[in-house]
C-alpha cells in the first residue's frame, strides 16, 4: 500500500505555450481509491504518466512512501514500477499468441522474478476475475475477457498502487460493469492503494475520491460521502 | 523470454520468412561462387596431377594444356612424329606417349595414345583389360558403353558436322576406374588406329584410294583438329596400309611416325624435367609444365572471381542494407508493444534482448540456409561441369569458410543491435502514445 505526496510539478512540452500539468501539491493517502476525471487534453494521461515513472520529470517531487520518483533513473523507475504498479489500460497491452497465463506472468518473467509462486497465483487470480482457461490464446478471447486478464496481470506482483487508464472505456457497459467491479473488489483485497482515471461515470461514482483536471490543472477534489453511497449507485 | 520470441515470429511468419529468404539467398550467392571457384580450382589441379611434361608443336601453352589434359578439342598444329621417337630413347625420360586425337563417337572424344600412358595415369581397370589389337579400345568409367560394345569413330565432334569414319570400327575390351579427370570421358584406342584411319603413318601411300583423302585437307578449313596435316613429312611403307581391327600394336616410334599434336613425358627426375622442358621449347616445338600453365590460368580466373566476388558482396549489401530498412520500420511499428513491455516492468536489457534476438534468430537462420543452398548449388553446378567435362569438382568447405561464418554471423549480430538500440532508447510514454 502506497501513499503517494506529489510537489511542485510543471510538465511541458517544447512547441506548447501552456504546460500540459501543473500540480504545486498532491497527496493521496494509501488505500485511497481515487477517480481522476476531466475532458481529453486536461493532462490525466501526463498525470498517469508521471505517477508511474513511466515519464521522467524535471523538477519536483513525486514520493511515493519515500522513493522519490523523480530521483530515479529510467531503469530504476522501471525496476519501481515492476514491483509497485499495476497498470490497466484502454488498449489491454496483451501480447498476441500468447496463452492468458502465459501474458498474466509474461512482466514477471521479463523482468526474471517470476517464481513457482507466481504460477499459482496467476491461477488463482483468473479463477477470481472469472476466467476458467488458462491456456486459451488471448487472440481468441472477447474484449471484456481480455480486460479481466490485464487485471489479474497487474495484481500478480501484489503491487501497492494500481493504475488504471481509461479500463472500461473500450469495452461494452456489461463488460465494463465486470471489470470496474473486479478493479475496485480486488483492489481493496489486496489492500492496493487505486487510481482510476475514467470518465465513465458509473465507475468513477464508486471511487471515494474524485480529482478533476482541466488544462492542466486541478479543478475539483472531492471526498464522496460514503462508501455505502456508491452501493446505491445503480449499476 | 524464449516463449514470447517465439510467438512473436510466429505471428510475423510472413515477415520472417522474407526476411530469412532474403538473408539465404544472398549468402548462398557468395557461397556458391567461393566453393565453386575453389572446387575448380582443385578439381583441374588434380586432373593435371598425372601430366608432368607436355610437348607439342610451337603455340599456345594454353590451348597445348586444354588439349592434352582436359581433351578439350581444338585445332592443334602438329610436331614431327621423330620428337616421340627421339624422347622414347632419352635416358632421362621414364616414359613418352602420343596423344592424338580428332575423333568423337557419342560425344566422347577419342584419343589415340599407347598401352605406357594409360597403364601410367590410369588407375587400373574396372573392367575387362587393356586393347591388344588396333581395333581394340579402352574406355573412361564415364564412358557409358559396355565391354564388346562397338564403336564407329566420327571425325571432329557431333556438333562440327564431321563425318563417320566407315575404315575401322573399335571393339570396347576395357573399362578403366574412375580418375576424376576429362580422360573419364575418353575413348582410347591404339594411337596407330588413328593414324591409319587417317591415311596415315605405314599406310600413307594407300590412303589416297580411301573416302578419307580429301576430308584431310579439308579439315583444316574446318579447323578442326586434324591428325593428318603432317602425312607429306613421312615416306615410310613397307607394312599392310589398311586400318586392320586385327593388326598387332606396334608401339615403337621411329623416323616415319606421322606428325603428333601432343606427347605426354614423365621425366626421371625433377631436374629432368627442366631440362627437358629447356631443350623442348626451341625451334619448333613447345615443351610445358601444365600446372605451371594452369597456375597462370588461376590468376586469370582468380580476377574473375574478385569480379564475382564483389558483384556478391554488392548483393549482400544491399540485402543488409534492405534488412535495417526493414528492421527500424519494423521496430517503429512495434514502438507501442515494446513501449507496453516496458509500461509493465520488463527491464530495458530483457526488451534490448528480445529485439536483438529476434532478428539475430532470423539472420541467422538465413545464413545457415544459405550455406546449404550454396553448397547444393555448387554441388549441382559441379555435377553439371563433370557430366560435360568428366572433370570431377571436388565441393568442400574449408577452414577459410569457417572464418565467413564467424564474420556473418557477427555482422548479423551488429545488425540486429541497431534496433534492439532504437528499442532500448524508447521513453516508455513516448512509445505507447505513438
Amino acid at each position: 500500500m502506497l501513499a503517494l505526496n506529489l510537489t511542485q510539478i510543471a510538465i511541458s512540452y517544447p512547441g506548447l505555450l501552456s504546460p500540459v500539468l501543473v500540480i504545486d501539491r498532491l497527496g493521496i493517502s494509501a488505500g485511497e481509491r481515487v477517480a481522476v476525471t476531466g475532458a481529453s487534453g486536461s493532462g490525466k494521461s501526463t498525470f498517469v504518466n508521471i505517477v508511474t515513472g513511466l515519464e521522467a520529470i524535471r523538477n519536483g517531487r513525486i514520493d511515493w512512501s519515500g522513493t522519490d520518483l523523480a530521483k530515479l533513473s529510467e531503469s530504476a523507475r522501471d525496476r519501481w514500477r515492476g514491483t509497485n504498479v499495476g497498470l490497466v489500460m484502454q488498449d489491454f497491452h496483451l501480447f498476441p499468441g500468447l496463452s492468458a497465463l502465459d501474458n498474466i506472468l509474461l512482466p514477471a518473467r521479463l523482468a526474471r522474478v517470476a517464481t513457482a509462486d507466481h504460477v499459482g497465483r496467476a491461477r488463482a487470480l483468473m479463477q477470481r476475475t472469472g476466467l476458467s482457461r488458462p491456456e486459451q490464446k488471448i487472440e481468441t478471447m472477447s474484449r471484456g475477457e481480455m480486460q479481466r486478464v490485464a487485471v489479474a496481470r497487474a495484481l500478480l506482483r501484489r503491487p501497492g498502487l494500481i493504475v488504471a487508464d481509461e479500463p472500461t472505456a473500450s469495452l461494452d457497459p456489461e463488460s465494463g460493469e465486470v471489470v470496474g467491479r473486479l478493479l475496485l473488489e480486488m483492489s481493496e483485497a489486496e489492500g492496493s492503494t487505486l487510481i482510476v482515471v475514467s470518465h465513465d461515470p458509473r465507475l468513477t461514482q464508486r471511487l471515494t475520491r474524485r480529482i478533476e483536471l482541466a488544462n492542466g490543472r486541478i479543478v475539483g477534489d472531492t471526498q464522496a460521502a460514503s462508501a455505502a453511497a456508491r452501493d446505491e449507485v445503480p449499476a | 523470454m524464449i516463449r514470447f520470441i517465439f510467438a512473436d515470429l510466429k505471428r510475423l511468419w510472413l515477415g520472417s520468412l522474407v526476411v530469412i529468404l532474403l538473408v539465404a539467398l544472398a549468402t548462398a550467392l557468395g557461397i556458391a561462387v567461393t566453393l565453386q571457384e575453389r572446387s575448380l580450382r582443385l578439381g583441374s589441379a588434380r586432373a593435371a596431377d598425372k601430366f608432368d611434361l607436355v610437348i607439342g608443336a610451337a603455340g599456345s601453352e594454353t590451348q597445348l594444356v586444354l588439349s592434352s589434359v582436359f581433351l578439350q578439342a581444338s585445332p592443334l598444329p602438329l610436331m614431327p612424329g621423330d620428337v616421340l621417337a627421339r624422347l622414347a630413347a632419352d635416358p632421362r625420360v621414364a616414359w613418352a606417349a602420343p596423344i592424338g586425337f580428332g575423333d568423337s563417337f557419342r560425344g566422347y572424344p577419342i584419343v589415340g595414345t599407347t598401352t605406357a600412358l594409360i597403364a601410367n595415369t590410369a588407375g587400373g581397370f574396372a573392367e575387362g583389360q587393356m586393347f591388344d589389337a588396333e581395333g581394340e579400345a579402352v574406355i573412361g568409367s564415364a564412358v557409358t558403353l559396355a565391354i564388346g560394345d562397338e564403336i564407329k569413330p566420327m571425325h571432329g565432334g557431333p556438333l562440327s558436322g564431321g563425318h563417320t569414319h566407315t575404315e575401322l570400327a573399335y571393339r570396347v575390351t576395357g573399362k578403366l576406374q574412375p580418375t576424376g579427370t576429362a580422360w573419364d570421358r575418353a575413348i582410347l584406342v591404339p594411337v596407330q588406329a588413328v593414324w591409319h584411319i587417317h591415311g596415315l603413318g605405314e599406310g600413307a601411300d594407300e590412303h589416297a584410294d580411301h573416302d578419307h583423302a580429301e576430308g584431310a585437307a579439308g579439315h583444316d578449313e574446318t579447323g578442326e583438329p586434324a591428325v593428318g596435316t603432317a602425312e607429306a613429312s613421312h615416306a615410310g611403307h613397307e607394312h599392310d596400309q589398311h586400318a586392320d581391327a586385327h593388326a598387332a600394336l606396334d608401339e615403337t616410334f621411329g623416323a616415319g611416325t606421322p606428325g603428333l599434336p601432343a606427347i605426354l613425358v614423365k621425366p626421371k627426375t625433377i631436374a629432368d624435367a627442366y631440362r627437358l622442358r629447356q631443350e623442348y621449347r626451341q625451334g619448333n616445338t613447345l615443351a610445358v609444365f601444365p600446372g605451371e600453365v594452369l597456375t597462370n590460368l588461376y590468376a586469370t580466373l582468380g580476377d574473375a572471381k574478385r569480379i564475382l566476388i564483389a558483384v556478391a558482396s554488392g548483393a549482400q549489401g544491399l540485402v543488409a542494407a534492405s534488412l535495417i530498412l526493414v528492421t527500424v520500420i519494423h521496430v517503429g511499428q512495434r514502438r507501442r508493444q515494446i513501449g507496453a513491455l516496458r509500461a509493465f516492468g520488463a527491464p530495458r536489457l530483457s526488451v534490448f534482448a528480445i529485439v536483438w534476438s529476434e532478428l539475430f534468430v532470423l539472420i541467422a537462420i538465413g545464413i545457415g540456409l544459405g550455406f546449404l543452398l550454396g553448397y547444393a548449388a555448387a554441388q549441382v553446378l559441379s555435377g553439371l561441369f563433370t557430366a560435360e567435362s568428366g572433370i570431377t569438382l571436388p565441393v568442400s568447405f574449408a577452414r577459410s569458410d569457417l572464418a565467413t561464418l564467424g564474420l556473418l554471423f557477427g555482422f548479423a549480430a551488429l545488425l540486429a543491435a541497431l534496433p534492439a538500440v532504437l528499442a532500448y532508447r524508447q521513453s516508455p510514454a513516448g512509445a505507447l502514445r505513438a
